[in-house]
């Protein structure tokens, strides 16, 4: 019995080449996508669970609670937490830090930078990262060790085994000699945490007072506890050895700083770090995700699948038409309703193999595509695994049900005496073969809107006036200088005609508070800059003036701020305010008041700006604008100067509009997918109506026969043809639209600075699904009015 | 074997009754050969189909071996049409995907015969219906006589005790229809029987008893 249905299932497929082309491909590439997502999945829920410790470690974060009640979450702590809570709580079995740092290392005359992390010696016993060579118990004993990734060893020493080699390493002012004490494996693709280069926190511990500071936030706690340790309870404890030990520093930063917030601990089991969204990944804790993309994934995915199924359910019963004299046949001759419905399942179980084979072999193509997509490093070899094959047999079964079952149940419902004396028409209203198509098209109109508001905000983004002159712009990286280095690295770089202009700016921007108007606080973003800053990027100063050499004291004691400043003081008359820093007793005077600009990303309003020349702020950064077509010549200029004056310092450089881009990383890359699920799911919609046209062309090949026989023009035949199916697109278009208006409309909330959604973009969505599904249809509507009326009347 | 009493059959169309059957009463024995003539139009096949269960007759009743079809479920019923009955079409109705020996073998695979036991069924009706050379061929690869001869081989190779042909000779010319009927009368001396609906007086003539029907009545 099997045989035999599998027998005709394959000769009908072979048969009909065409239609099993199209069912097979949609539901591949549907599959495909599937496997994609699980894949994506599994890795995002694998993240760090190949630790043996995994259940028992936890990471010390912080939740900072303002007296407003705003409530700050800290994932980052301190130098004292981790000892202090390990030395005070006994459910705390161990607890090491971990903080992210810059090394430059000598590599021949290069130096290089090279992001390292300082971990505490236990490292090895609590996390499981195994070792190629060294000793896991000592490799970070000794405090000028280093231990270097599988990688990073050979690309240092050329082999694997280099222990015992010498690393010439800077962290603060001077290189020094580092040991290589182990080698480790490199970390999975699914690990948090990197180890390309691992430094002793006793290093680091060396370099700083002797006190344990509580107060700030820029390095990672873990803790394991031990089994069956109360969670509460451990938090709890925490919490009070932090108001005790603390307490002396609290107190003092309240004074000095008018430090004022409530700062309470917590403990984030390891494995949930990564798909965490309120204590993300920072500080050398890497590859957090949201797993709202994950969910966006799948959701998209499924509405793949889903359209293909509908390609499937209506070409099968749209096709059903050929296939009803074989079902009277085999109920006449004995077969039972059971029978047959197992036997079209069986027919979409074996389309649905053959598409799932081609599915692995689309996966294994696209697997690449997909990683730059999802920023991963899936491998195919993943596919493997005992739970993802389960998986996939799972969505095999699901696929071909879904596909399967419908046509299956009307298929097998015929009745003989009307499909053997040709009495049989399935002309019925076909109600839900309607709504499918109009359901595909919905979910297409829908993804073709998203995708374009998708692109537009982003160009928009991209293209936004930012309100200052970023083109041509390179940032280079330098040490520490004070204006006179300052001079003389501008006259070197001046001296080539590629540079057109130079600026200089401290480290990067932070925010910080000052009192104004008296003792009220005002938090701003400070910048400090040279003098020409503000002429360099074309911002204007609309009030007062620019800092300026002939004021000597500008330098000490004058304040250049934004528009968003003057307004969060309430001032009016802005020059000749005082800025106090209160906490280091210096005062300043507002000089100037310069037009608001968007320095940080357009995710953000514009924030008080706050510039100043104080010498204490080194520069550590210069801005070049080369001139038009000189930018080689500019990177290698630069590069030689640099390489003159500061030797020991790695040439780093980077261009402003690719800083700026940077900032929409994250919508590119939304960009990215959705228009390719919006391609996928036009292309599957398409091919199905193309399938559906052909059937109904073929249907009424006698009627258009007559009809031409008797005068019809082509082009009446033509729009016969179209228009039943044109008007279900519109009607999906109708629908799809005011859903994507709310969707688009909720999703722009998000961005400060957004496009307002035209209807333009929505009729030109609607025009571009009737488009293609014209095209599609008008292709067969065109092939069977040309045909030869005379072939067609024949046939019956 | 078969009974009908006061059969009617009726559709309805814009409000009036359309009578495809009026008053149909009928015995036939076990062994008769019947043929059934009229014509087009005049209810052959639907009288046909009633006596095979296909379709359902909306006025009296109708014994198939002693028993009353209407009082059976629809699953019975089936079960038993399957059972005893075998069907022959004009337009030979063979499964195209299927090859010669498949198409036969297809009855047997619904009634659960074992493999052995099929192939031993299949190659008695090959042989016996000189179609062993064209086992491996497809329908559209035959004369219309040779489908025709599948089809019957495929009506009795499950051995039933009726066999229900609705102009089996329709399709094809009259040497191939001779020899069909020649079949049949061999078929019928065997024990099987037959009704048949046909067009020709001369093949009318190989049954044993002819019924004529006209506008949905027996006539006299
Ligand atoms: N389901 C139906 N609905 C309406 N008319 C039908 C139906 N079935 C058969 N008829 C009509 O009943 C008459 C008898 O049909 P049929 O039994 O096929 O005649 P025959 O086989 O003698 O040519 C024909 O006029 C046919 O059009
Ligand atoms: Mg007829």
């Amino acid at each position: 019995m099997l045989k035999n249905y599998i027998i005709t299932a394959l000769r009908n497929l072979w048969r009909n080449k065409f239609f099993s082309f199209i069912n097979i491909f949609g539901l591949s590439i549907g599959i495909s996508c599937c496997m994609l997502i699980f894949l994506y999945a599994k890795d995002e829920v694998s993240f760090d669970r190949f630790h043996e410790k995994k259940d028992q470690i936890y990471r010390v974060v912080a939740e900072i609670r303002s007296p407003d009640g705003k409530v700050n979450k800290e994932s980052s702590t301190g130098m004292a937490q981790g000892p202090r809570f390990d030395a005070n709580i006994p459910e705390i079995e161990d607890a090491v830090r971990m903080e992210l740092t810059d090394f430059h290392i000598k590599q021949g005359s290069e130096v290089i930078e090279q992001s390292a992390l300082f971990v505490d010696d236990r490292f090895f016993s609590f996390f499981s990262f195994p070792l190629l060579y060294g000793d896991p118990k000592t490799a970070l004993q000794d405090p000028h060790s280093v231990v270097l990734s599988e990688d990073l060893a050979r690309r240092y020493f050329g082999k694997a085994d280099a222990i015992g080699k010498t690393l010439q390493m800077k962290a603060g002012e001077d290189f020094e000699p580092f040991v290589v004490s182990a080698v480790v494996k490199n970390p999975p693709a699914n690990s948090s945490i990197k180890t390309d280069m691992l430094v002793s926190m006793k290093f680091q511990e060396a370099r700083q007072e002797g006190n344990l500071f509580w107060m700030n936030f820029y390095l990672n706690t873990f803790v394991t506890l031990k089994k069956g340790a109360d969670l509460q309870k451990t938090e709890a404890a925490m919490n009070r050895v932090y108001n005790q030990e603390a307490a002396a520093q609290i107190s003092d930063m309240a004074k000095n700083y008018g430090f004022n917030e409530k700062v309470s601990y917590h403990l984030q089991p390891l494995l949930n770090m990564h798909l965490d969204t309120d204590y993300p990944a920072e500080n050398g804790v890497v590859s957090g995700s949201n797993p709202l993309y994950s969910y966006i994934l799948m959701a998209i995915t499924g509405v793949i699948l889903l359209i293909a199924c509908i390609n499937f359910i209506n070409l099968t019963v749209a096709r059903s038409l050929k296939r009803a004299k074989e079902i009277g046949i085999r109920k006449v001759i004995g077969g039972q309703r059971k029978s047959l419905v197992l036997q079209f399942m069986g027919e979409s179980m074996v389309l649905g193999l053959f598409a799932f084979m081609l599915a692995i072999a689309l996966t294994f193509a696209l697997l690449p595509l997909f990683n730059s997509l999802s920023e991963k490093a899936l491998s195919f070899s993943y596919l493997l695994d005992g739970k993802l094959v389960l998986a996939y047999i799972g969505l095999f079964l699901l696929t071909s049900f879904l596909a399967g079952f419908y046509p299956a149940l009307v298929l097998s419902a015929f009745k003989p005496v009307e499909t053997l004396y040709g009495k049989f028409r399935f002309t019925g209203k076909n109600y839900l073969s309607k709504g499918l198509i109009v359901f595909q098209f919905s979910l297409t109109t829908f993804l073709i809107v998203a995708t374009v508001i998708v692109y537009s905000q982003f160009n928009y983004l991209l293209g936004f006036d930012l309100g200052y002159d970023h083109g041509r712009v390179m940032r280079v990286k330098t040490p520490k200088m004070n204006a006179s280095g300052y001079e003389v690295l501008k006259n070197e770089l001046m001296a080539n005609p590629s540079i057109q202009a130079l600026t200089a700016q401290n480290g990067g921007q932070w925010r910080t508070i000052a009192h104004v108007n008296g003792d009220v606080e005002q938090q701003f973003d400070i910048r400090g800059v040279s003098d020409n800053y503000f002429s360099f990027f074309g911002i204007p100063v609309i009030m007062g003036r620019n800092f300026s050499p002939a004021f000597p004291s500008d330098s000490i004691s004058s304040v250049v701020v934004n528009e968003s400043f003057v307004k969060a003081a309430g001032w009016k008359n802005p020059i000749g305010e005082t800025v106090d820093f209160f906490y280091e007793h210096r005062k300043c005077t507002v000089i100037g008041v310069i037009r608001d600009y968007h320095y940080s990303s357009l995710l953000e309003n514009v924030s008080p700006q706050l510039f100043s020349m104080n010498p204490q702020l080194r520069y550590k950064q210069v801005y070049l604008k080369f001139r038009e077509g000189s930018r080689p010549q500019a990177i290698e200029h630069a590069r030689a100067v640099l390489r003159k004056l500061y030797p020991a310092q790695p040439y780093q450089y980077d261009f402003l509009d690719d800083l700026i881009a940077e900032n929409y990383s994250s919508e590119a890359r939304w960009k990215q997918i959705i228009s390719f699920a919006a391609v996928l799911t036009i292309f599957i919609s398409c091919i199905g109506l193309f399938g559906l046209a052909s059937l109904s062309a073929e249907k009424r090949a006698k009627e258009i026969g007559i009809r031409k026989v008797l005068g019809a023009s082509v082009s009446v035949i033509m729009r016969n043809i179209t228009l039943d199916f044109l008007l279900l697109v519109l009607v999906a278009a109708c629908m799809a639209l005011p859903l994507a208006w709310m969707a688009g409309n909720a999703w722009l909330q998000n961005y400060p600075y957004r496009i307002s959604l035209h209807p333009f973009i929505f009729a030109g969505a609607a025009l571009a699904v009737v488009f293609f599904a014209l095209l599609t249809v008008s292709y067969q509507a065109i092939k069977a009015a040309r045909s030869n009326p005379v072939r067609n009347l024949r046939t019956d | 074997m078969i009974a009908l009493n006061h059969i009617y059959k009726y559709v309805n169309q814009g409000g009036t009754r359309v009578f495809l059957l009026r008053d149909i009463s009928l015995n036939i024995a076990q062994g008769e050969f019947i043929s059934i003539m009229g014509p087009s139009g005049s209810g052959k096949t639907t009288l046909l189909n009633v006596m095979g269960m296909l379709d359902e007759a909306d006025e009296g009743e109708y014994l198939f071996l002693d028993q009353p079809v209407k009082a059976l479920k629809e699953k019975q019923r089936s079960a038993l049409y399957k059972q005893h009955i075998g069907f022959v079409f004009q337009a030979y109705h063979l499964i195209d995907e299927l090859t010669v020996y498949e198409n036969i073998e297809t009855p047997l695979l619904y009634k659960d015969y074992k493999s052995s036991e099929r192939s031993a069924m299949v190659c008695e009706m090959l042989d016996k219906f000189n179609m062993v050379a064209k086992k491996d061929l497809f329908p559209h690869q035959l004369s219309g006589g040779q489908q025709q001869l599948v089809g019957i081989a495929r009506a009795i190779v499950s051995k039933p005790t009726l066999l229900l042909a609705d102009e089996p000779t329709g399709n094809l010319n009259s040497q191939q229809g001779q020899e069909i009927m020649e079949l049949f009368k061999k078929l019928n001396s065997e024990g099987l029987t037959i009704i048949q609906v046909t067009h020709s007086e001369k093949n009318a003539a190989y049954g044993s008893r002819i019924i004529n029907l006209s506008d949905g009545r027996i006539e006299n």
